[in-house]
């Protein structure tokens, strides 16, 4: 991004209230902005700067906080420059608005975020259930969702000790690590 | 979709049906579903259906040690792995201000470049097999069994080769590697010109591919299309020249565009591809032997490795298109968030649905190898 074009960047970001711009690198731009301005940023950056293509939406849990925060990743094919504007949104009750009426691929992200994270989008055109479609349980990217915790709940383990590894054990081969020493993430908790 | 959760209904008499196209279809890439509904042979209705590969990976990651991770990473594209791993590295080496070493970059290239090989090469195995053509899938698959074997030897594995660690790559070139990797490419090259006479040259597959699965440059911009599906509506774009990474932009390679858009437009992308990879892998063969250095940079103890709080978003242009990670840490030993962008999370979905509309129900296998859809990347 040319030393120009970044300027009219943020003379042009200047026009949305409680922004925050910090250039992470010549082509990463992060942007904070309160939950309410993003639509208008969104709309001004497509508009106005060309950032036409929506590379991702994100979601990342902040549970102590209490909060989403939903990062939008925008690309302008122009001066090859990637803003991510970040907002946070209270966790309860998780609602937020769409923005497929500006790009159409935030239909996917946030179909997969409201099945991930349990975040209603008004507005967007569908909200099924796509990957977990025999799924009733909490939403599990969620990070009270442990999933080892329901695995054990719900779930029965099963003993492994084909023949053929008892035979290559009597003949003195094949190592079985004892399932609590298996995992040493595990073992630090 | 288990058939006990479903019950027959009886409709009132039409000319109209519905089918389920996968998840074991021959026609459909991975396992994957379409549900489709027709009148006669005509597609009305679209409607894409996932999940059948989803394994967690995002949650898994978030309960691993970083760099457990990598040996998760390669599994979320099973034909293509290797921007995977490089993607997850540079996201966690620019958390920790690790600068890679020259040399570890270059070796990183040809990676990435004889991943890409392997990649076009199935999928054109794949997508000849949608057009009846099944000796140009299984010359696909051999030719890229002798990429494998490369793989097999610089790395040790053959698909996951889990090569990349944050900070630079795992092992040095084996003896006498360069010069069987020029081998190689030679043969890959020579053998192109048998690929263009059975397949690409072929009436049978133009007049088939031609016309099917068109989208204009406008409508691709919308849909959030990249990659070679966006080559080949004219617009030449690729991450490797306008966002670079590693050493991309020291290296000499076009980006070939088409225009028409359509499935023929965008397997000739692909097959220009090929070349252009094969034309960087030759540059990495002369380049290497002069860069001279470690490969890789020191890091902490890996199993008590602290990555600083942070977050960033990387980029990689893999065989399929932009592929991104955004990954946040809180300063602790495990990912805090690892969200995956996989490129097929547009063109195996929402494009999909929208250009299996209108077409007849045998142009829908053709549209998704056309677009090189991977569902696993959908699904993580």
């Amino acid at each position: 991004m040319s030393q120009q074009v970044a300027h009219w960047l943020d003379n042009l970001l200047k026009e949305i209230e409680g922004i925050e711009v910090r250039r992470k690198s010549s082509r990463r731009v992060r942007v904070d902005v309160p939950a309410d301005a993003l639509p208008a940023l969104l709309e001004l950056l497509q508009g106005r700067a060309g950032y036409i293509h929506l590379s991702a939406i994100s979601c990342v849990d902040w549970i102590d906080d209490g909060e989403f925060e939903l990062v939008y990743h925008v690309w302008s094919y122009e001066s090859h420059s990637l803003v991510s504007a970040h907002i946070r949104i209270a966790r309860e009750p998780g609602v937020y608005l769409s923005v497929y009426d500006l790009y159409q691929p935030a239909a996917f992200f946030e179909r997969d975020i409201h099945e991930m994270y349990g975040i209603h989008f008004e507005g967007s055109p569908n909200m099924e259930k796509f990957i977990l479609t025999e799924w009733d349980g909490p939403p599990p990217m969620r990070k009270e969702f442990d999933s080892e915790a329901y695995i054990n709940e719900h779930l029965s383990w099963q003993e492994y000790n084909p023949e053929w590894l008892q035979e290559l054990v009597a003949e003195g081969g094949g190592v079985i690590i004892p399932p609590e020493e298996q995992r040493f993430s595990q073992k630090k908790k | 979709m288990r058939p006990e959760n479903y019950e027959a209904q009886r409709q009132p008499p039409s000319n109209e049906y519905e089918l389920n196209f996968g998840p074991n279809h021959p026609g459909i890439e991975g396992n994957y579903a379409l549900k489709v509904k027709l009148h006669g042979d005509i597609v009305l209705e679209a409607k894409a259906d996932g999940g059948y590969l989803h394994r967690g990976f995002e949650k898994l990651m978030e309960q691993r040690l970083w760099i457990q991770n990598i040996a998760l990473v390669p599994r979320i594209c099973v034909p293509d792995p290797s921007p995977m791993e490089l993607c997850y590295s540079m996201a966690v080496e620019e958390l920790c201000g690790l600068k890679v070493p020259q040399r570890a970059q270059w070796l990183r290239v040809m990676q990435l470049e004889l991943s890409r090989i392997a990649a076009h090469l199935f999928t054109f195995g794949g997508h000849a097999a949608t057009t009846g053509m099944y000796s140009t899938m299984y010359w696909g698959v051999a030719d890229r069994d002798l990429l494998l074997d490369l793989f097999e030897e610089f790395t040790g594995g053959r698909v996951y080769s889990i090569y990349n660690i944050p900070g630079g790559v795992r092992r040095e070139l084996p003896e006498g590697f360069l010069q069987r990797l020029t081998e190689t490419l030679d043969y890959i090259e020579s053998r192109l010109p048998d690929y263009d006479n059975l397949f690409f040259k072929n009436q049978v597959f133009v007049k088939r591919a031609k016309g099917t699965g068109v989208m204009s440059r406008e409508q691709a911009l919308e849909w959030g299309v990249t990659g070679p599906n966006l080559r080949a509506t004219g617009l030449a774009f690729d991450v490797r020249r306008d966002d670079p990474y590693l050493v991309y932009d020291q290296l000499a390679f076009d980006i070939p565009v088409e225009e028409s858009g359509d499935a023929w437009a965008r397997t000739l992308v692909r097959r220009k591809e090929l070349m252009e990879s094969i034309r960087i892998l030759r540059q990495v063969v002369e380049i290497l032997p002069d860069i001279h250095g470690p490969i890789r940079a020191p890091i902490p103890n890996p199993l008590a490795w602290n990555v600083p709080a942070g977050e960033t978003y990387t980029r990689v242009e893999s065989s399929k298109g932009e592929l991104c990670y955004y990954v946040v840490s809180n300063g602790g030993p495990k990912p805090y968030r690892v969200h995956v962008r996989g490129p097929s999370s547009m063109h195996a979905v929402q494009v999909l649905e929208k250009m299996s509309v209108g077409s007849r129900i045998e142009d829908i296998a053709q549209t998704m190898f056309s677009l090189d859809a991977c569902p696993p990347e959908v699904d993580r």
